[in-house]
């Protein structure tokens, strides 16, 4: 009963200096607002990126282009010797017919008719190839050379190219969008901790009066810190609803941007909200926290 | 001058069940042995004070400006500790009261300033509600007391008017109520007729006089002469931070 009491004298308390300084409150929140959603937009671009990059990934890591006409056998020991490397996950062995229909489905799918007339497909630099998948896309390197090697094979061609590239984009995005929003919450953190400063200062008569009357240091220091954690959940609640808001929106733009159904879905929502609530929350006790240490001295 | 008639009769409060724990008993409720506070800036505001304030006492505390008095109340609510010697309040050693106990000890203490220190946006019933509610006193306990304190300092008509809307001698008389919520052994009343005219401050003494009555150790400093004349009771003499005067059923100055 008695922490109930506790809970309930320091939560009204919060409400009541929330609004006591709404102007100052309310500013504080605006910036727990812009902080996260400038998180917002890093988590989902990064997102965005990491499935483009898994989705390379995924595909085929390694192929290799054979010779014509390689015998049958010639071709199964080089499949079980592909799959005995370290690092792939799959051998997959493409006909030229394969890969012939492939093409025409690149060409229906702009909206083209391929025709060859009567050319062979070795004349159009259609080969028969394997497709190497891998479980481990730094493996990359040592499968092609191990390949590379064979006479069966004519060229090997990864697309170690294309991840390291993204790969660079991404780390170059992460830490260009981690040192702004470290900024932001630094601005953030000064709005909180002068906020409550503030807040205790216009309360000073009541602090005096609570300790001479024998409050215990929690009834003065938690409704101060509540203030400064309700600052940062109504910035989390705003945030979230603004990312709810602009979520249906944004979806076609993210996948004319990454080329891929990037980050969609109600999970993807719950998880970013549950991102945006946490750190909404702990730069509200943290600045509090921090004004409340230094400014409400016993 | 006359002698006014408290608001609410000794007998009736005490059928009330209020100042129950108040009851006299040997141990003092204050002891100071060769008490001092030196600030850290240096300068030694008591000195080797030796006092011993028996439970029930009403004892004025006098002094010129300088003296030692707020420093010595200071001293009693741990606001400040001793630098030298010991002092015992409510029966716990301040220098060994633990950081979170303090709370608990100012409990046993209520205290009154010659300023009120109300809050202004608080009606009366909420300025004497607000140091049960933050004490983490029930809702229940807030609806009993409360009443029953404005009752004893005669507010009861009161309770709902702002503070700032009433006189200053009943101002005073909303901070007294608060200061006893929680039933303290020791009401410490720093001059607490210091801004009042000279008929409000008898009213005042009367009420101090009749929780004194009660039980509760009375300890008031003040420069009202008149008032210390007329009471004939403990008189403590600081001067330069020296205890220079104990005297019982004392005048303001030393008579001899």
């Amino acid at each position: 009963m008695g922490f109930f009491r506790f809970i309930a004298f320091s939560v009204v308390r919060a409400w009541q200096g929330f609004w006591r300084n709404a102007m100052m409150s309310l500013a504080t929140t605006a910036t727990v607002v812009l902080m996260l959603v400038l998180l917002s937009g890093l988590y989902i671009v990064i997102s965005g990126l990491n499935s483009g990059l898994e989705f390379i990934e995924s595909k085929v890591g390694v192929t290799a282009q054979l010779v014509d006409n390689l015998p049958q056998a010639s071709l199964e020991r080089l499949i079980s010797d592909a799959q005995q490397l370290p690092g792939v996950k799959a051998v997959n062995y493409v006909s030229p017919a394969e890969a012939m229909e492939r093409l025409k489905a690149v060409y229906r799918a702009r909206g083209q008719e391929l025709n060859l007339g009567d050319q062979t497909l070795q004349k159009i630099s259609i080969y028969a190839s394997l497709e190497i998948q891998l479980a481990d896309p730094k493996a990359a390197d040592s499968v092609a050379t191990a390949l590379g090697d064979r006479p069966e094979v004519v060229q090997i061609t990864t697309k170690q190219d294309e991840v390291d590239k993204l790969v660079g984009i991404i780390n170059v995005i992460r830490t260009v969008g981690i040192v702004a929003i470290a900024l932001v919450g630094l601005t953030v953190l000064f709005m909180i901790v002068n906020t409550i400063r503030i807040a205790v200062y216009s309360r000073s008569g009541e602090i005096e009066i609570m300790r001479l009357v024998g409050a215990s240091d929690s009834f003065i220091r938690w409704p101060f810190i509540l203030e400064g954690i309700l600052c940062g959940l109504i910035g989390a609640l705003i945030a979230i609803g603004l990312v709810a808001v602009v979520w249906d929106p944004i979806q076609p733009v993210m996948f004319d941007v990454f080329k891929l159904p990037v980050a969609v879905g109600a999970r993807f929502l719950a998880t970013l909200s549950a991102l945006l609530l946490a750190v909404g929350l702990a730069v509200g006790a943290i600045g509090s926290w921090i004004s409340v240490r230094s400014y409400l001295t016993a | 001058m006359s002698v006014m008639t408290g608001p609410m009769a000794t007998d009736d409060l005490e059928s009330a069940g209020l100042f129950v724990s108040a009851q006299p008993s040997v141990e003092p409720v204050i002891s100071m042995v060769d008490a001092g506070v030196t600030y850290p800036n240096g300068k030694t505001a008591l000195a080797d004070v030796n006092v011993t304030i028996p439970r029930g006492d009403f004892v004025f505390l006098v002094g010129a400006s300088g003296a030692g008095k707020t420093t010595f109340i200071r001293l009693l609510i741990r606001e400040v500790l001793p630098t030298s010697g010991r002092v015992v309040v409510a029966g716990r050693d301040l220098l060994r009261v633990r950081r979170r106990d303090i709370p608990r000890l100012r409990r046993r203490i209520g205290i009154v300033f010659q300023d009120f220190r109300l809050l202004p946006a608080k009606t009366v019933y909420e300025n004497v509600a607000f140091a049960l509610e933050v004490t983490g006193a029930s809702g229940g306990e807030i609806r009993r007391r409360v009443p029953m304190l404005l009752n004893l300092v005669g507010l009861h008509l009161h309770g709902e008017h702002l503070s700032t809307q009433l006189s200053g001698g009943e101002q005073q008389r909303v901070a007294i109520a608060r200061a006893l919520v929680h039933d303290p052994a020791i009401l410490i009343a720093d001059e607490p007729t210091g801004n009042l005219d000279p008929v409000t401050s008898w009213e005042i003494i009367q009420l101090l006089i009749q929780i004194n009555a009660l039980g509760t150790t009375v300890l008031m400093a003040t420069h009202n002469q008149e008032i210390v004349n007329a009471m004939r009771r403990r008189v403590l003499a600081l001067e330069g931070g020296m205890l220079v005067r104990d005297e019982p059923e004392a005048a303001y100055e030393r008579e001899y």
